[in-house]
């Protein structure tokens, strides 16, 4: 049997759940919100009633994804935000609270490119930094510099992690390792501030993201093979996939969930 | 038949009961302690010049300020970088710098990782956070090094392997209604490196990868 899916149209997708007013008078902060996942989840939340800060190192990212958030009717501003640097973090999280009375939803997502597919012998001191800078100390910082605020009213913390950090990367082995090590800190977490009402989960998505764009134009098979091997036969979409789970975990629907990763990626990484 | 050699990283236990049973089961043994923190392509070269070449490393660095149980609210960023991302770190730069040795032996990797990293623990975010992510580069490694006859495995133990009694004993009510069904915790000096030196044997040889979990039955996932 043929693996090639290219020329198999995907299976029918039901219409995207409803979510208007989900998340009506919350304020969230999305890191890494000027593209892809990122900007995915912070269109959802704001569709969903948020309103929402893009975390963006970038203004030339972040600032034109906030603007299409606001066309589209959401209520969307974006903070300039090295995740890396503490007093970033600090004033991001000094933005929701001083401009908008409240914090109830921390998304980090941000992540340092992960390069190409390399082992890890071949991997140089500075993207080790880097990548474990961006993924560990920058989730501490997410964490830490929330808390305070997420306790106030029964907030949420969201991580993105990987497939790769649940089953390990043979293609991208460090980028598998720290997103590993994001699943040790939510789980911790989630013991942790269980007890103040404060839930803390992660998502696993497989979506179209700039990263994935890049994968597939040096590699022209790659989405098919990739169609292949998963159920649902596409890959997600970062607003209409990998959004509404997004406000599914920060909204009252999931409250008696915490500490879990989500798969979010058409069914690619069964049996994790 | 020259004695195999095995590079033993970490202080304290587990390190230290995993050293002495592997020496009783024949390993010429060598040790780097919790202070070595630089670790170069050349570290092991460096330190130990007149070696033989390493057939084995078994990863267990967790020094002891990751070791100490804090609330994640009352870490300073310091506090946090020296629990978790530098024993993160160091784990990664001591797999970068064996691969040349365990790829010419044909040897194997071993990391012990608390029960903390799959279960999580209240008081140890950061230890946790090392764990798992040096788990998951055990996974990641064997995908990456399995063509080049690199074994590479992860093995939870039980939380007295690595915090002290007080802490064990909290973090195994937390995950645990019951006893452990072996009616006590395994033993690091004969039962873990007994595990550990058949996971370098050709008997072994088509386990790649494998996430085990040796904590006497205490938690069982999945």
């Amino acid at each position: 049997m043929s693996t090639d899916a290219s020329h198999t149209p995907p299976p029918p997708t039901p219409p995207l759940a409803v979510v208007d007013g989900l998340l009506a008078g919350r304020v969230a902060i999305v890191t890494g919100a000027g593209q892809g996942v990122g900007e995915g989840i912070a269109a959802s939340m704001a569709s969903a009633g948020a309103t929402v800060l893009l975390a963006a190192r970038r203004a030339e990212t972040g600032e034109p994804a906030a603007a299409r958030i606001r066309d589209a009717g959401g209520a969307a501003e974006f903070v300039r935000c090295d995740v890396t640097v503490r007093a970033d973090v600090d004033a991001a999280v000094a933005a929701a609270v001083e401009g908008h009375g409240r914090l109830d939803v921390m998304v980090h997502n941000a992540v340092s490119p992960p390069g190409p597919p390399r082992p890890i012998q071949e991997i140089d001191d500075e993207t080790i930094a880097l990548q474990i800078a961006t993924s560990t100390t920058a989730s501490f910082h997410c964490a830490q510099a929330a808390f305070p605020h997420l306790r106030a009213d029964y907030g949420s913390l969201i991580l993105l992690t990987s497939p790769a950090g649940i089953e390990g990367s043979g293609h991208l082995p460090l980028y598998g390792t720290v997103k590993g090590a994001q699943r040790g800190l939510l789980k911790s977490l989630a013991r942790e501030w269980g007890p103040a009402g404060v839930r803390v989960n992660a998502i696993a998505p497989v979506a179209w993201t700039p990263a994935m764009d890049v994968a597939t134009e040096a590699n022209p098979t790659l989405e098919a093979r990739l169609r292949g091997r998963t159920p649902l036969q596409r890959i997600g979409d970062p607003a209409d996939d990998i959004g509404p789970v997004a406000v599914f975990l920060a909204s009252p629907l999931s409250r008696h969930m915490t500490g879990q990763t989500l798969a979010v990626d058409g069914g690619r990484y069964l049996g994790l | 038949m020259a004695r195999r050699h095995a590079l033993i990283v970490g202080s304290g236990d587990p390190a230290d009961a995993v050293a002495v049973g592997l020496e009783a089961r024949g390993w010429a043994v060598s040790r780097m302690a919790d202070d070595t923190l630089e670790w170069t392509d050349d570290t092991v070269a460096t330190r130990f010049p007149d070696r033989d070449p390493i057939d084995l490393v078994v990863h267990a660095r967790y020094p002891a300020p990751a070791r100490r149980r804090s609330a994640l609210v009352e870490l300073s960023t310091e506090d946090w970088c020296r629990r978790a991302d530098e024993p993160l770190e160091a784990a990664v730069r001591l797999a970068r710098a064996a691969h040349a040795d365990l790829a010419a032996s044909s040897g194997t990797i071993v990391f012990l990782v608390p029960l903390m990293a799959s279960a999580g623990g209240e008081g140890f975010a950061p230890m946790a956070t090392a764990a798992e992510g040096i788990r998951l580069l055990a996974k990641s490694l064997a995908k990456t090094w399995g063509a080049e006859g690199i074994g590479s495995h992860a093995i939870t133990l039980d939380p007295t392997a690595f915090l002290d009694e007080a802490d064990a004993a909290g973090m195994a009510e937390a995950n645990s209604l019951h006893d452990p069904p072996l009616g006590r915790v395994p033993d690091l000096t004969n039962e873990v490196a007994t595990i550990i030196d058949e996971l370098t044997t050709d008997d072994f040889s088509s386990l790649i990868g494998a996430s085990l979990v040796v904590d006497g039955g205490l938690w069982m996932p999945g």
